[in-house]
């Protein structure tokens, strides 16, 4: 069994002391940003590149990318797990795909089982990231010798599918989200092209021809715009906290939970692997259906352990599922992936099919740290869930103005330039205004990094066919591609028309 | 959701569209052995999106306007921190990391709630000070270090 040794090496790399460091780190960050509100994991992430680039500034480049990764890959699962304790406590989600845990979870605290709920959270996390790193390991490596064989019309069309399905799902309006998609797409074709030389959309300012940076931009709209809107707003997030009171869960407790653990870890997984379809809403499908399963549904929003179980263990599993799609397509399926793969990119490691051939270290590594890092989480998060509660009450005045300054910071430490500084500024403005009218970001974001990928094997496709647009179509397996993109397109509309409500995916 | 906003949007993203499509005319057209140039992509892009916004506009013709109660907004305070924000990108050279970055906080902080000036400066000096020598001293990266004319 090849994977089982290459796991083996995964966890020699994970095991190394800084990576340890560093993936300790990355899920202490993590659990912080998800406790905090007006910081998602996506902001999470992006603010963390420029720091983690220059922690790693000495080591040698594979080495490099696997430890920032490994770091990152921890702010964004840190953050699924995080989200849930302001959840619990005070029942405002930290993050979107925590707004299920509210229902159970803060009745819970108000009948005094917040510290079991904590703990139940922190089980079903830990659960569900051993679910995923198995699935990970297992079909990591037949998807990738999969992937290998498609030529560029294939990716072509398979990358299409992942915009589809993004854009599908994403905010209210799919006319909006396109849109916002083929922006991001527009915006990554400024500066010089890779395959000609020429420049285009410069204009004659230097600056430019190296193209927008993806970090200035994802920096910008995520935690820039949040942080606008925030100050707009006036949000307070005043609420009595309630108190954790007793950790460890009882017997009936684990008896009630043991199964909505694994169903939901399951199905999380499967749901994450999906492009397009995130944690948010793996933690609201697992919801229903234990719900659905349930002898007794009716205790169900009443304090019902199996309620947060189930929802935290889903969306903790789907983190890890999109990290298959991430890892053995290239293809990020959701706003944080993306923002992850553009920090691969920025060490000049593509991921794709290929990651697993030329740098097993990085995928392997990752794979493990997240066994690890998931260890982790349980181990801090047990004892510490007091000191994290503690975090919520950060005052709004002193975060808002530091995120900003984070923000200038970790643009100017990579570009070392005031132009990016300003676009830096520009890019939240317009992300508060298109954020504040249903414009979702995370497919901006998501064209932005597929953008040259999707070029690229458009224009080799068809120069092998020379010019013909038809080379999509006469492939079959890119012919499929299209197939399920167009029905991903038309099937939720379809329903719309004969009025159904359709589920969408607020999380970006 | 804003009808009005919606609609500047869809113009926006229109004229957008359609620069991007003229503008895309004039990159050269050449690329060795193939038939397919630079110019390709960002034309169908523009196209689409021209697409879409006049699709965005027909939609708000449709739906109606409902305005949910309008938010008061705090304008002010906005305006002041974009403004610091600037600032702070245009002094960062200048200034040096270390003093523009406590100015700006200083501004922010106090922005978003007058008093505890102390506080303010501490909280301001310590991040400043210490991110500059973490990052620049400890770790080597690229900062701009004090203004020369302090020493």
């Amino acid at each position: 069994m090849s994977a089982i040794q290459f796991l083996t090496e995964g966890f020699q790399t994970a095991l190394q002391p800084h990576n340890l460091l560093f993936a300790f780190v990355g899920v202490l960050i993590g659990t912080a940003v998800g406790v905090l509100p007006g910081i998602g994991p996506m902001s999470g992430v992006a603010l963390l590149i420029p720091v983690t680039a220059s922690m790693t500034g000495g080591m040698d480049p594979a080495a490099a990318a696997t430890s920032s990764i490994i770091l990152l890959a921890g702010v964004y699962y840190g953050a699924m797990y995080g989200g849930s304790t302001t959840s619990i406590l005070l029942n405002t989600p930290g993050e979107s795909s925590s707004v299920v845990t509210t229902l159970d979870g803060y009745q819970m605290a108000k009948q005094g089982r917040a510290g079991s709920a904590l703990a139940i959270a922190a089980i079903g996390s830990f659960f569900a990231g051993i679910v995923s790193l198995v699935a990970l390991a297992l079909l990591a490596e037949p998807l990738s010798e999969v992937a290998l064989k498609f030529g560029p019309a294939e990716y072509f069309s398979l990358m299409l599918l992942g915009l589809a399905a993004v854009s599908g799902l994403a905010g209210n309006s799919m006319t909006k989200a396109w849109m916002m998609t083929v922006f991001g797409l527009m915006l990554s074709t400024i500066g010089m092209d890779v395959v000609s030389g020429v420049s285009r959309f410069t204009y004659d300012i230097a600056s430019l021809y190296g193209g927008l940076e993806f970090l200035t931009v994802a920096v910008g709209v995520f935690a820039l715009g949040e942080v606008f809107k925030t100050i707009l707003h006036k949000e307070n997030n005043e609420g009595d906290l309630a108190k954790v009171g007793r950790i460890f869960p009882t017997k009936q407790d684990f008896k009630e939970s043991s199964g909505p653990i694994v169903r939901g870890s399951l199905l999380g997984f499967f749901v994450g692997v999906l492009p397009g379809a995130g944690a948010t809403l793996a933690s609201f499908f697992s919801y229903i259906m234990e719900k659905k399963l349930s002898k007794n549904p009716e205790k169900f929003g009443k304090g019902a352990i199996a309620g947060v179980a189930a929802p935290e263990s889903a969306n903790n599993g789907a983190s890890g599922g999109a990290m298959i799609p991430l890892l053995t397509l290239g293809i990020p399926g959701s706003g944080t992936t993306a923002i992850l793969m553009g920090a691969l990119i920025m060490y000049n490691i593509q991921p794709g099919p290929l990651l697993f051939e030329d740098h097993p270290d990085v995928a392997w590594g990752l794979i493990a740290s997240m066994f690890i890092g998931n260890l982790m989480l349980l181990i801090l998060n047990m004892p510490l869930v007091k000191v994290f509660a503690k975090i919520i009450e950060t005052p709004a005045k002193y975060l808002l103005p530091l995120i900003v300054a984070i923000s200038i910071f970790g643009v100017y430490a990579v570009q070392v330039n005031t132009f990016d500084l300003f676009l830096l500024i520009g890019c939240g403005i317009a992300g508060y205004f298109l954020a504040s009218n249903d414009f979702p970001l995370a497919p901006l974001v998501l064209g932005l990094v597929l953008g040259p990928m999707i070029e690229n094997n458009m224009r080799r496709a068809l120069t092998s066919s020379n010019g013909d647009f038809l080379v999509f179509i006469q492939k079959p397996v890119s012919l499929i591609f299209i197939v399920i993109a167009v029905l991903w397109i038309l099937v939720p509309v379809l329903l719309k028309l004969r009025g159904k409500q359709v589920i969408i995916n607020e999380e970006a | 959701m804003s009808k009005t906003f919606d609609r500047y949007a869809s113009l926006l993203f229109f004229v957008l569209g359609a620069a991007f499509m003229i503008e895309s005319q004039r990159i050269s057209h050449s690329s060795y052995g193939s038939n397919v140039g630079p110019n390709v992509f960002p034309f169908l892009l523009g196209l689409i999106l021209g697409l879409l916004s006049i699709k965005l506009f027909i939609e708000t013709l449709k739906y109606e306007a409902h305005n949910k109660g309008k938010e008061k907004l705090d304008y002010k305070s906005f305006v002041i921190i974009l403004a610091a924000s600037v600032l702070y990108a245009f002094l960062l050279e200048p200034l040096g990391y270390v003093l523009s970055t406590f100015l700006f906080l200083a501004v922010g902080f106090q922005t978003m709630e007058r008093g505890r000036i102390v506080k303010t400066l501490i909280i301001s000096a310590l991040f400043s000070a210490g991110v500059y020598i973490l990052f620049a001293e400890i770790l080597k990266g690229t900062l701009p270090g004090l203004p020369v004319w302090l020493g």
